[in-house]
């Protein structure tokens, strides 16, 4: 028997049975749709995040806080000055000292907002953010004034549309309530904006942030008061393992082993494995739901062997041999779910755009909105992707679980005798 | 004198009905000639179906020998049995079409089992469509035909990989007389004109003389031939 002969004796067995046939594709639609769908929003996801973290994060960093001995409160303070101990050693480029406060601010237009407040050294903050702590408006001052202010640029036009709250030129006031002083007292001063700058996106670890307002470290120093710093940064000659493992020891040890030395290498590396367990749970159970309508693709044959029980005794007393009858079912099978799974890759594909345009409002999905200490977000553009290898994975799965279901009915058909098969009713 | 092309020798097949054994048939002796036209008598349940089903590899016997063309067939596997029943042409009392088949597409199946290309078998379905004389229903549907029509693309059918012979079970079971009787005819055009064995089951006197040799069964065993 020729294989096309096969397929098309398969075909019109199947077309008998439209609204069987076509409950059958519906089930592996279904189960491959929701695994396209889940694949595609994951790795678009992935893919956004890992393109924020390639500006927000640079490799060649580490970020040093207080803490991190065993267990008991931390009564330990980093101070501003231990930026200037860490610069002296082997493999560091650059240290910064960051202090960080939240604060109100009243633009121009007697609207107050609260925002992070953050001190560094304009000069030194900028060798390392280079492209992230860039100017797009006015200039960010290398020896800055003490009241000179750089604004991100969600403080400057908070919602995107115009609206410009203030601009290069503009003074603002900020206010602060130091509530370590008895009384609580609050403190203002009033500054200048000399810079804001270009949009960052995404979340950074120290890195500059859409949301925030900086001032130089001298001035952060004075206005709050302090000789301690929330973080430093710190940059080394280059991201190689061996730098970044030893200039974290040697940090930790100078510091008497009482502070947290994090590698930003480490974090991304963190983030994209938990990336790929939350992508391969989730992949799992899509799958659970592919092999329930592989279970219905068993149950619909194991009927329609039953009901063409007759047909097959037929086909063998015309000469049709075992593995014919075999080829036959099974290829009944693989055209439900070959139309199965490529309609369920467009179907998924289609699910993981409706998704994000239904979450991702304006484009945007914020994914950690929360700004301390060292994780900051603004939120992230996030478009499904959906790689070769998903709809070669797809279409590979989706045939072997129809197949695998389908090898027993089928197998059961090939081997009924020809003599039992004709007599049945 | 014509060659022999079926032999059985003690032929039997033993039915385990439950712990109950039932012989439907016991040492079947029986040969059969190229170009014999042959009719099988007897009441119901003698066992005239089992021998041909034995005949026609549909079934295996459980003693005995059975030679079509001198191969020992109880010595074939599934796949040599496949090969047998293409070259045997079957015609069952219920006719057997597949139902969402056309006439045609009915007549062409077995070809299709057998590797023949689409024009091949178009060509020779409708052929033997036109020699069973459904020339113009050759795309009616089984359930678009009278039984007697049924019957004769059944008959188109099991003649379409040119088989060794043809076995027939009651294949004027479920047709009227007059169209029964049109059946016998075209079954004895093929005999006489094509030279094409044939081997018929029937209970019906009249029709079973109208072959050349008639054998009669009763409880398994043949009890009596008779020669017109
Ligand atoms: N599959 C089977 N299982 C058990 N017994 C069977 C089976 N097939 C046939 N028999 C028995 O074998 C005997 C012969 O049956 P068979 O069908 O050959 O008779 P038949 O001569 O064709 O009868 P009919 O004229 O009614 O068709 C009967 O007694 C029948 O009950
Ligand atoms: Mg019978």
């Amino acid at each position: 028997m020729r294989i096309i002969d096969v397929f098309s004796y398969a075909f019109s067995a199947i077309k008998l049975r439209k609204l069987r046939a076509g409950l059958t594709t519906l089930g592996v639609v279904i189960g491959i749709a929701a695994i396209v769908a889940l694949l595609s929003i994951t790795q678009g996801l992935q893919v956004a995040i890992s393109a924020q973290l390639q500006r927000g994060f640079a490799t060649d960093t580490l970020i040093v806080t207080a803490g991190g001995g065993l267990g008991g409160v931390n009564e330990f303070n980093l101070l501003v000055k231990d930026a200037q101990t860490i610069k002296e050693m082997d493999n560091v480029t650059a240290s910064i000292a960051v202090i960080q406060r939240i604060c109100y601010i009243r633009m121009p237009n007697g609207q107050t907002r609260r925002v992070t407040v953050t001190g560094v050294d304009f000069a030194a903050y900028r060798e390392i953010y280079s492209s992230a702590f860039a100017a797009e408006e006015g200039e960010i001052p290398l020896n800055p004034e003490d009241d000179a202010i750089v604004i991100g640029k969600q403080v400057s036009n908070p919602w995107g549309n115009g609206t410009i709250l203030c601009r290069t030129g503009d003074t603002l006031e900020i206010l602060w309530t130091n509530t370590t002083a008895r009384p609580l007292r609050n403190e203002t001063y009033v500054g200048r904006v000399a810079a804001v700058l270009r949009e960052i996106g995404g979340f950074t670890i120290g890195g500059p942030s859409d949301n925030r307002i900086y001032i130089p470290i001298s001035k952060a120093q004075s206005f709050f008061g302090t000789e301690t710093c929330e973080m430093i940064i710190v940059k080394l000659r280059n991201d190689d393992r061996a730098t970044i493992d030893s200039a974290a020891k040697a940090i930790k040890e100078a510091l008497g082993g009482r502070v947290s030395v994090t590698s930003s290498t480490a974090i991304l590396n963190i983030i994209s494995s938990v990336f790929s367990t939350v992508e391969l749970f989730l992949a799992g159970i899509a799958a659970i739901s592919l092999l329930v309508a592989g279970i219905g693709i068993m149950n619909i044959m194991i009927v329609s062997v039953m009901e063409r029980t007759r047909e097959i005794g037929i086909l063998k007393a015309l000469g049709m041999k075992n593995h014919q009858v075999l080829l036959i079912f099974l290829c009944e099978a693989a055209i439900i779910g070959l139309l199965g799974t490529l309609i369920g890759i467009g179907a998924g594909w289609s699910l993981a755009q409706i998704v994000l345009r239904i979450f991702g409002s304006s484009d945007r999905v914020g994914i950690i909105r929360q700004g301390n200490q060292a994780g900051v977000s603004n939120g992230i553009t996030i478009t499904p992707v959906l790689t070769p290898t998903v709809i070669l994975g797809a279409l590979v799965f989706g045939l072997t679980v129809t197949m695998v279901f389908a090898l027993y009915p089928a197998w059961k058909a090939s081997k009924l005798k020809p003599v039992d098969a004709l007599r049945y009713e | 004198m014509a060659k022999t092309i079926i032999k059985t020798v003690d032929l039997r097949k033993t039915y385990m009905q439950g712990k109950i054994p039932v012989e439907a048939l016991r040492e079947v002796n029986l040969e059969v000639k190229e170009g014999e036209f042959l009719s099988v008598l007897g009441p119901s349940g003698s066992g005239k179906s089992t021998l041909l089903n034995l005949i026609g590899a549909l079934d295996k016997p459980t003693g005995g020998k059975l030679f079509i063309e001198n191969i020992d067939v109880s010595a074939l596997n599934d796949n040599q049995l496949a090969d047998l029943r293409m070259k045997i042409g079957f015609v069952f009392q219920f006719f057997n079409l597949i139902p969402r088949f056309t006439a045609r597409e009915n007549v062409e199946l077995p070809m299709s089992i057998a590797g023949l290309s689409k024009g091949e078998r178009r060509k020779r379905a409708e052929e033997l469509l036109q020699m069973v004389g459904l020339a113009s229903r050759m795309n009616h549907k089984p359930t678009e035909l009278s039984g007697g029509e049924q019957q004769r693309v059944a008959i188109a059918r099991a003649l379409a990989n040119n088989p060794r012979f043809l076995l027939m079970d009651e294949p004027t079971g479920n047709i009227d007389s007059k169209n029964a009787y049109e059946i016998i005819r075209l079954v004895k055009r093929l005999n006489e004109d094509k030279g094409v064995t044939i081997i018929m089951v029937t209970h019906d006197q009249q029709l079973a003389t109208e072959a050349k040799r008639i054998v009669y069964m009763l409880d398994g065993m043949i009890v009596r031939e008779t020669v017109n």
